[in-house]
């Protein structure tokens, strides 16, 4: 590593005259399959994570549809593929989707945001994405052949059950390089302090998922163990593959999920000053409600614990901890929330697509906590029983809203720095219909569900509908499927306005949006080093202080 | 853009960037303190983290056979002792060979930094040869039991960390036998060094957890 990564030298950095351009970087397969250049690794993991949400909001889709009465509009899916349908929908919606995008966005724009040249470890962070497609690959293949947590070919269990350790040990090795990076290779003058608070936002991502994911990682080691060599099939000491998707839900239920939307912070944190032209109100403090909202987030803990008999109990759910968290989480969104609008008071607040997406993604992701922190009182059960609500619909709403405040979020981050990912610009009407379209079918997706959860229907594979209440119930999984069918047109019209806008889009410069932080120093999309020079950085806004030294002395 | 104007106007103290066909010249030199160092650190810390994890299960399962006044291993079967404190004992004594490495590269003192590289390699293939003999001496068989699976998991697991310690040793060995490793640049070797006192740290865990608890 230590060799590699030495910046190349130049005939003008020995000071010689410098002879014609050498292709360095190979063009077409060559350049995309051997490139180290954290740019091009980037681009890769957010084209393969888009890919992924094909799928995951397919899956989703149909399960939307199923929920409405099958017996009056028949069934979209088979009842043995079902249970593979639902888990498939969780697994590649937050594994090979949010997690990927996450990862594919800080892979290019933290280097840039930190005046960094490269990425740490820049060969483990390009075989980081194809293990990761490579485990994605066979995930969707070991489904394929009736694999899957639920299968009944247990050669496809066992297969799902490695696909899914490679693609969490590649998650692992590409946090590791981004933390390494802002670490390590911030640029002078650029602080732990000063560094952007999506940058930031992507190093406390980093910690929460280095230290989630080993330990995720632990239990599909046992459950792989188990189900291939412990005992005769069905009568696996721990279960097996039939209890793996239970041990690895956690990830999906509160506190684990909320760090899926750690970058929200961040995305947001980055767009309101920007677009309102003026600097974040007290930047430091925002780093520490972003940091507290990680600390928040960490879910490990929140596991199923095993025991002889291959028991899932859960002596977390109810408990001080557990409460605790789920309340205190909302605290430093709203700390931050308050500092952004007081940011944007003082400024002038553009109301361009970027600033939309943010906006729509925290009030997302307040209503996910909210309703979080309302499950988790424990006296409050369903309307027809006494059922707490946790495991009700309630408990699919906190993840839909909590997920897809993330994809809001990363969907606009994607639009926000096109210029650098893209080199052009997309078109800013429809991305500002897309922004309020996934609002809406995001309210339209999750909110019935909340309802639908108080007057008692389970979560996920719960059973049918029982109770008085079942024709409202019907009711609001119809608006729900009606939701899921809108986010999943929006978001093929987004990649389409994605598609459309890196092909034939206008070229906007280097910093349309005359942005504060380094990125926006070079140009769109960067070359190969990213930097030719940096200015001075003497804050968290080193272009914003440049332009306003400009303008004052002139 | 709509309401916010696209410029491409650049703040004059920013250097101008260059066109992506010259852009070859290197950045702005940046120091790029330990970034090998915090790396290994990071990666330390993962797999340190997966193996007490499923250490964490075995004792979870372990704590509920206790509750059932069940005994914790099979019956028939006895981890001895010994072969795990003698494991110990090693993973003691390369964690000292692997700083005598590195003390003697920032002494520029080569010979020493060989002769030591070669220790901990050799004692750290000794722990992996000496975790097979205590296997095959306790006889547990992974398809008979509960607590065969997860104790293979965790030990198993530490003995794919210790072989990754190892490999990250010889290549940093290699470095320095190539050269490449001064006492001004002995950081890779301190990486691969901090791995692996990590590695002998979750052993020493392990070996309280597994062989002394039983």
């Amino acid at each position: 590593m230590t060799v590699t990564e030495s910046a190349p030298i130049t005939e003008a950095a020995r000071g010689q005259a410098p002879s014609p351009p050498l292709d360095v970087e190979p063009a077409g397969l060559a350049g995309i399959l051997g490139s180290g250049d954290h740019k091009v690794i980037g681009r890769l993991w957010i084209v393969a994570s888009l890919f992924h949400l094909v799928l995951a909001g397919v899956a989703g889709g149909a399960l939307s549809l199923e929920r409405i009465d099958t017996a009056r509009f028949g069934s979209v899916i088979s009842g043995e593929w079902l249970a593979q349908v639902f888990t498939f929908h969780s697994v590649s919606g937050v594994f090979l989707f949010l997690l990927p995008l996450t990862v594919g966005l800080a892979t290019l724009i933290v280097p840039l945001q930190i005046g960094a040249s490269t990425l740490a470890f820049p060969r483990a962070a390009a075989a980081a994405f194809w293990a990761h497609l490579v485990g994605g690959a066979l995930v969707v293949g070991a489904y394929a052949i009736d694999g899957g947590p639920f299968g009944t070919d247990a050669g496809g269990v066992g297969l799902f059950i490695a696909a899914l350790g490679l693609v969490v040990a590649a998650l692992i090795v590409a946090w590791l390089c981004i933390a390494t990076t802002v670490a390590t290779l911030r640029a002078p003058g650029v602080t732990m302090t000063r560094v952007p608070l999506f940058t930031w936002s992507n190093l406390v991502a980093a910690g929460v998922w280095l230290l989630t994911l080993p330990v995720l990682g632990a239990v599909l080691v046992v459950m792989y163990l188990d189900h291939t060599y412990g005992g005769e099939p069905g009568t696996v000491f721990l279960g097996g593959g039939a209890t793996v998707y239970d041990r690895a839900a956690w990830v999906f239920t509160q506190p684990a999920v909320y760090a899926l939307a750690i970058p929200v912070l961040g995305f947001v944190g980055s767009v309101v000053p920007v677009l309102s032209g003026t600097r974040h109100r007290l930047h430091k403090v925002a780093m520490g409600a972003i940091g507290a909202y990680g600390a928040l987030s960490l879910g490990m803990w929140a596991m199923p614990g095993f025991d002889a008999a291959g028991g899932l109990e859960r002596p977390w759910l109810y408990d001080g901890p557990w409460i605790a968290m789920s309340f205190l989480v909302l605290l430093p969104v709203l700390v931050l929330v308050g500092l952004w609008l007081d940011t944007a008071r003082s400024g002038r607040p553009a109301p361009a697509s970027p600033l939309l997406y943010g906006a729509a993604a925290v009030l997302m992701l307040l209503a996910g906590l909210f309703a979080g922190a309302v499950q988790a009182i424990e006296p409050l059960e369903v309307i027809d029983g006494d059922v707490p609500l946790f495991n009700t619909t309630m408990t699919t709403a906190v993840a839909h809203y909590v997920v897809l405040a993330a994809t809001i979020a990363l969907l606009g981050a994607v639009v926000f720095w096109s210029a650098k990912i893209t080199g052009r610009a997309l078109a800013e009407g429809i991305q500002r219909a897309v922004a309020a379209l996934l609002l809406v079918g995001t309210v339209m997706l999750a909110f019935p569900d909340v309802i639908s959860g108080i007057l008692g229907q389970a979560s996920g594979l719960g059973g049918s509908i029982t109770g008085r209440n079942v024709e409202a119930i019907e009711a609001l999984n119809a608006l729900s499927a009606a939701g899921g069918v809108l986010l999943i047109l929006t978001a093929a019209l987004w990649m389409v306005a994605l598609l459309a806008g890196s092909v034939s889009g206008e070229r906007p410069g280097d910093d349309p949006w005359q942005g504060h932080t380094l990125e926006w120093a070079t140009s769109s999309p960067p070359p190969v080093g990213n930097f030719a020079g940096l200015p001075e950085v003497t804050s968290e806004a080193p272009l914003y202080d440049a332009r306003h030294r400009e303008e004052a002395s002139t | 853009m709509g309401a916010v104007a696209p410029t491409t106007a650049v703040p004059s103290t920013v250097a101008p960037p260059v066109p992506a066909p010259l852009a070859l010249a290197p950045p702005a030199p940046l120091r790029r303190p330990r970034v090998l160092l915090v790396g290994s650190a990071l990666a330390a810390g993962a797999s340190s983290l997966t193996i007490l994890s499923l250490l964490a299960i075995w004792l979870g399962v372990r704590a509920d056979l206790v509750a059932r006044g069940q005994p914790t291993l099979p019956e028939g079967i006895t981890i001895e002792l010994t072969p795990g404190t003698m494991n110990m004992g090693t993973m003691i004594m390369s964690a000292v060979t692997a700083a005598w490495v590195v003390y003697s590269l920032r002494n520029d003192d080569r010979p020493h930094a060989y002769l030591a590289l070669f220790l901990t390699l050799l004692l750290g293939v000794a722990f992996i040869v000496q975790t097979a003999y205590l296997y095959q001496l306790t006889g547990l068989v992974i398809a008979e039991s509960p607590q065969a699976v997860l104790i293979y998991a965790a030990t198993g697991a530490h003995v794919a960390m210790t072989v990754g310690g190892l490999l990250f040793l010889a290549v940093m060995g290699f470095h320095a036998l190539g050269g490449q490793l001064t006492g001004r640049s002995a950081e890779a070797m301190s990486a691969a060094t901090l791995y692996w006192w990590a590695t002998v740290a979750v052993y020493a865990v392990l070996w309280y957890g597994i062989y002394i608890t039983k």
